[in-house]
């Protein structure tokens, strides 16, 4: 085969100039220490980086939001751990309060004790966090949460929770609003309440009541607002307290089924279908011992008692019957824990002058440290939510701190060079492109005008 | 017979001669492209007749001819036209794929640092610094769309220019074509047996060469070796001694885009930029429509898809000033910038508007709509294919296709009157930051929800989530239009039994009043919970809420106007959310998952063009090496010649001394 002169040259170069080419990308990788310099290079990979990479930036602001949850939380722990310290200190002094050989100045300087408490604790409601911002405000962050009333405190907040961006798909609340851990506390036992109605006369004292079957209270067609009313018959030798519950909603006897209403006794006094025992438990339910005749079977799933003497005087056969000691069983509600104190702070400062005022304060005490006793429950609950909330923002960090690592490697794996490879090739690289320059000034240096004449 | 002696002699030494100024012509020439190497056919002459038989008359030299065989000459010029063809695609696409391997200061970094901003806001949503962040890194992501817009708006302008330039050297190179078939048209080589003019037919040959690098050409080749050069679908560009010139004259479609045109005296025919293939136009010309046009589109489709959905976002929040969020970008439905182009033949008056109604729809693709037989017909000129369009093409109710809302107006179409639609070309170059106080970014949802506080069962409300706040739309019932600022009325949810519910009027708090119409006894599901959605009815609504758990006869939920809610960064974590969010093509991925699509598809693209390129230069390589080993001038072989006709002159010189010597023996016979 002959070969054209100038294509000899031709191949030379373009050789060369091919294999100094591929040399520069080899330096070029060697030296920004990537395998992709351009996407043409690997395009696949060139885009999972561009993918990875995203994942990454998305997982660093995941971290970095976590830490401000971490602390904002953390804020409201110690907060919390102070609220219920000072809600635990209220009940103390309340139940030191209903200590019989106190004197109603004792009360009254109490009653101071626990007002400068109260401030407290408005105070803590209050609290700001670094940024200025009302801790308990929901998402009225600038907004002053809770203005003392003649009633306890207003709230001025919302019920929204700052939310932070932990995960991917995961968001968690950094807050709780004032309405969830000042304002929604259930009165009572939590399931009922029991209170006395203002004008009873005797010295009967409600309990808080037990709630023997939380499904049958629950139960559809219960109305959940009933009263106990109590006669006394004082005709007979001894004096005999009998007492009915009444459903408010139809003014009829749960008892008889009918209409409430006192019945002569065997010596002609007022008397309700129970006969009641000082002490003893008040049952919401059917009895076997309950006179006929009996309407349908039923059963409230609750019972309360009575300790003390309640007084009442009804006419017989009057529907509904008056002049009776009443007590009330009702479904709880929500209410303030500052409406609480308050109503404390109240009862303290009433003087105690006979028996009467004596259950009455009772009567108010008692259900005030029931909903202390609830208020501090709602508390140690808010705190157990945020504990959980805080531990999984925890276990998020550490999960998140792992996949860093987990990308890095894996764009490490995308586009970092292989050196040993790279050098080797490099190296081949340059051995190639000497013979080729060695061989091609061999090759042209061949002519045969070399010979002839001279 | 003396006299024979000598014409022998000198008919040795004319050959001779002629053999070493052809070997002397192909030695100067061995450089020069083109050139075929030329040798002489000599033949022995006719003998005389004698009484001893036919007598030897010397040599005679017949013809100088070339060294060509078209073939091969055919399969070196295809072989360039192809390799130029991908060599200038390459080139061109080199840079697109250059432009996108910076990972460092692209797209992607000030993406997620702009996200990275967003989440600081949702974080601590009351922070101007934070909410000032957001603004600078979104103007600093729009830079860098605006940075990569404005390079490939180079690189096309840089086709534009070397379309322009190429159409001149083609028209050059015609010319020139032209002036050789005249000449060899002069030389009078039609007839066989006369001789051929070798040097012109080599340059008619290299300048068809060349003209094939330029733009892939055909050759007919007539008799009298004039040839007539066609481009794409049979456009002569030379025919005998006339050539025809070609021009680069903006599109009729698109006026920013230049194209080839075929010259008849004043008036311009464009030719079809498909038929143009091969050569470094050809490989422009598909830069432009393959990676070029698409890579810009796509770009564009990120720009358009991210203001789209963040600002759609921003008006389902609510700013410190307790109005509803205000657009944070701008530009994608910009005035100014129409999205549809009129082409410049049209004879109606019709116009056409044409707006991103659902960005997630978009494709990037370009589109052309065409008027004929009393419709409107969509195509999408990527892939050819018709698309079809809801709607009637009014304000009322638009033609909405992939995305597009398009309404017709001006006067009446006529046939054939078409607009190019180029949804997302100018899209990274057209955003902007539309917002630049801090206070107006709406981190915080627009209503709140709350608990009745004497509600006695374990019933919960979830947050809410708005879906509209248009005056528009449902919002029009919702909220107070059209900046917010109210719930038109608030709202009071309260349950009627365990399982049903009231929803009513709470502007007065202590005395709700029924809703008119009044919305009374809804079900509630006490096991699963119920989504309640407001406007009651409406296809979409203003906003839900789930109410959950066990509430009882009574309770009360409310909901309200999220006022003074500062604190509140639902919003902007919606907005944070929108990162990882797939909301673009057709909801199957996020933003940096459409600039990774873009990224791998322009580095698909380069590889697979440099690969066929480097390919194609191998093929070429070897058909050059074949061609050239038949018309190529090897030196060595040259020299050999040299030092043949060399000796083969001075033995003729011999005979001629011969022959004197034997005349003056002849002399001196006395």
């Amino acid at each position: 085969m002959r070969i054209s002169s100038n294509l000899l040259f031709d191949l030379g170069v373009s050789a060369m100039q091919k294999l100094q080419s591929d040399m520069m990308t080899t330096q070029q990788k060697v030296s920004s220490g990537k395998r992709i310099l351009t996407p043409a290079d690997d395009p696949v990979a060139a885009s999972q980086v561009l993918n990875v990479s995203q994942s990454m930036s998305a997982n660093a602001q995941y971290g970095t939001n976590d830490d401000y949850a971490s602390s904002a939380m953390n804020l409201e722990d110690t907060t919390l751990a102070s609220v219920g310290q000072v809600v635990q200190d209220i009940k103390t002094q309340l139940i030191y309060a209903g200590n019989g050989s106190l004197t109603n100045a004792n009360r009254q300087a109490l009653a101071e004790e626990v007002k400068g408490q109260f401030q407290q604790l408005l105070g803590l409601a209050n609290t700001k966090d670094g940024n200025g911002l009302y801790l308990f405000s929901g998402y009225k962050g600038t907004t002053q949460p809770f203005t003392e009333t003649s009633l306890g405190a207003q709230y001025w907040g919302d019920q929204g929770q700052r939310l932070a961006q932990i995960g991917p798909s995961r968001q968690v609340a950094v807050s709780d609003s004032g309405h969830d851990v000042f304002e929604r506390v259930k009165t009572g036992n939590g399931v009922f309440v029991t209170g006395a109605a203002g004008g009873n006369t005797g010295t009967g004292v409600i309990s808080q009541g037990t709630v023997v079957d939380q499904t049958k209270w629950s139960a559809a067609g219960n109305s959940k607002d009933y009263k106990v009313v109590f006669a006394v018959d004082n005709s007979g030798l001894l004096p005999v307290t009998t007492y009915d519950i009444i459903d408010n909603t139809t003014g009829n006897s749960m008892i008889t089924g009918n209409p409430s209403a006192a019945v002569a006794g065997p010596t002609g006094g007022p008397r309700f279908p129970r006969t009641y025992t000082a002490g003893d438990a008040i049952e919401f339910k059917q009895l076997p011992t309950d006179p006929g005749p009996l309407p349908p079977a039923w059963d409230l799933g609750v019972s309360i008692s009575v300790d003390g003497a309640p007084t009442g005087s009804p006419t017989i056969g009057a529907s509904p019957p008056t002049g009776v000691d009443t007590f009330t069983v009702k479904a709880s509600t929500s209410e303030s824990l500052f409406a609480t104190i308050k109503q404390a702070i109240d009862a303290m400062n009433t003087p105690i002058n006979n028996a009467t005022d004596s259950a009455t304060f009772s009567n108010k005490l008692n259900s005030a440290i029931a909903s202390l006793t609830n208020g501090l429950d709602n508390i140690l609950t808010v705190r157990g939510g945020l504990g959980a909330r805080m531990k999984e923002v925890d276990a998020v960090k550490a999960n998140g701190e792992n996949l860093n690592q987990l990308y890095t490697q894996q764009i490490s794996q995308l586009q970092d060079l292989d050196y040993a490879k790279a050098i080797s090739d490099l190296t081949q690289q340059q051995m190639q492109l000497d013979a080729a320059q060695k061989s091609f000034l061999k090759v042209t240096g061949l002519s045969l005008f070399n010979y002839i004449g001279g | 017979m003396g006299n024979g002696l000598y014409n022998i002699g000198v008919s040795g030494l004319q050959a001779a001669q002629y053999g070493l100024m052809t070997t002397e012509h192909n030695i100067s020439n061995a450089n020069t492209p083109g050139y075929h190497r030329q040798q002489i056919v000599q033949t022995a002459a006719a003998g005389q007749f004698s009484g001893a038989g036919f007598v030897g008359q010397g040599v005679d030299v017949n013809n100088i001819t070339r060294s060509y065989n078209e073939f091969l000459d055919n399969q070196v010029q295809q072989a360039d036209a192809q390799s130029n063809y991908l060599q200038t695609y390459s080139n061109q696409i080199g840079q697109i794929n250059n432009m996108l391997a910076d990972t460092s200061t692209g797209l992607s970094p000030a993406m997620q640092d702009f996200f990275t901003a967003v989440n600081g806001v949702a974080t601590n949503p009351t922070s101007v610094p934070a909410r000032q962040a957001m603004i600078s890194s979104g103007q600093s992501l729009v830079a860098s769309f605006h940075v990569l817009d404005q390079r490939l708006t180079e690189i096309r302008d840089g086709v534009n220019g070397q379309v322009t330039s190429l159409v001149g050297l083609i028209n050059s190179y015609s010319q020139q074509l032209a002036q050789i078939n005249q000449k060899i048209n002069d030389a009078g080589t039609g007839s066989t047996g006369q001789q051929l003019p070798n040097d012109l037919f080599d340059q008619r040959d290299y300048l068809v060469s060349q003209l094939n690098q330029q733009v892939g050409v055909t050759v007919t080749k007539q008799d009298n070796g004039v040839y007539n050069v066609f481009i794409g679908k049979g456009h002569p560009l030379v025919l005998g001694a006339q050539s025809y010139s070609l021009q680069a004259t903006p599109s009729s479609a698109d006026q920013q885009t230049l194209e080839v045109s075929y010259a008849f005296g004043n008036n311009t025919v464009p030719i079809d930029s498909t038929s143009l293939q091969g050569g470094k136009l050809g490989g422009l010309l598909a830069f432009r429509t393959e990676a070029l046009d698409p890579a810009q589109n796509q770009l564009g489709r990120i720009a358009v898809g991210l203001a789209a959905t963040f600002n759609a976002q921003q008006h389902l929040g609510m700013d410190l000033n307790n109005q509803f969020g205000a657009d944070f970008f701008s530009g994608i439905n910009s005035l100014t910038t129409p999205k549809s182009i009129p082409n410049k033949f049209n004879t109606g008056a019709a116009t056409t508007a044409v707006t991103i109604g659902d960005a997630s729809k978009l494709t990037a693709d370009d589109y052309s709509l065409t008027y004929s037989g009393g419709s409107w017909s969509l195509t999408d000129i990527t892939t050819s294919k018709p698309v079809s369009m809801s709607g009637a093409g009014t304000v009322a109710s638009p033609f909405v296709a992939d995305g597009l809302s398009i309404v017709i107006g001006g006067g009446a179409p006529n046939n054939g009157d078409s607009f190019l639609i180029q949804p997302t070309r100018n899209g990274a170059r057209d955003i902007g930051v539309s917002l630049s106080d801090p206070a107006k970014i709406a981190a915080a949802s627009p209503i709140s929800t709350g608990v009745g506080t004497a509600n006695t069962g374990s019933g919960q409300i979830s947050d809410g989530q708005v879906f509209d706040t248009s005056s528009a739309g449902s919002g029009a019932v919702a909220f107070a239009q059209p900046n917010g600022g109210a719930l038109t009325p608030p709202l009071l949810i309260k349950f009627t039994s365990a399982t049903t519910y009231d929803i009513l009027d709470n502007t007065n708090p202590a005395a709700p009043v029924p809703l008119a119409p009044a919305v009374t006894a809804q079900p509630y599901d006490p096991v699963n919970g119920t989504v309640v959605s407001y406007p009651v009815g409406a296809p979409t609504p203003a906003f839900q809420v789930k109410l959950s758990g066990q509430p009882q006869t009574n309770d009360t939920f409310t909901v309200d106007y999220n006022t003074t809610g500062v604190s509140d960064g639902r919003n902007a974590l919606a907005e944070a959310g929108l990162q990882t969010k797939p909301t673009l093509v057709n909801g199957t991925t996020n933003y940096a998952g459409t600039y990774s699509l873009l990224v791998g598809e322009i580095g698909n693209k380069t590889r697979e063009i440099q690969v066929t390129s480097q390919a194609q230069s191998i093929v070429l390589q070897q058909t050059q090496s074949q061609q050239q080993s038949f018309s190529g001038v090897n030196l060595d072989e040259e020299a050999a010649n040299l030092v043949r006709y060399q000796q083969a002159y001075q033995a003729a010189g011999k005979m001629i001394q011969v022959a004197s010597t034997l005349f003056d023996t002849l002399l001196s016979i006395k």
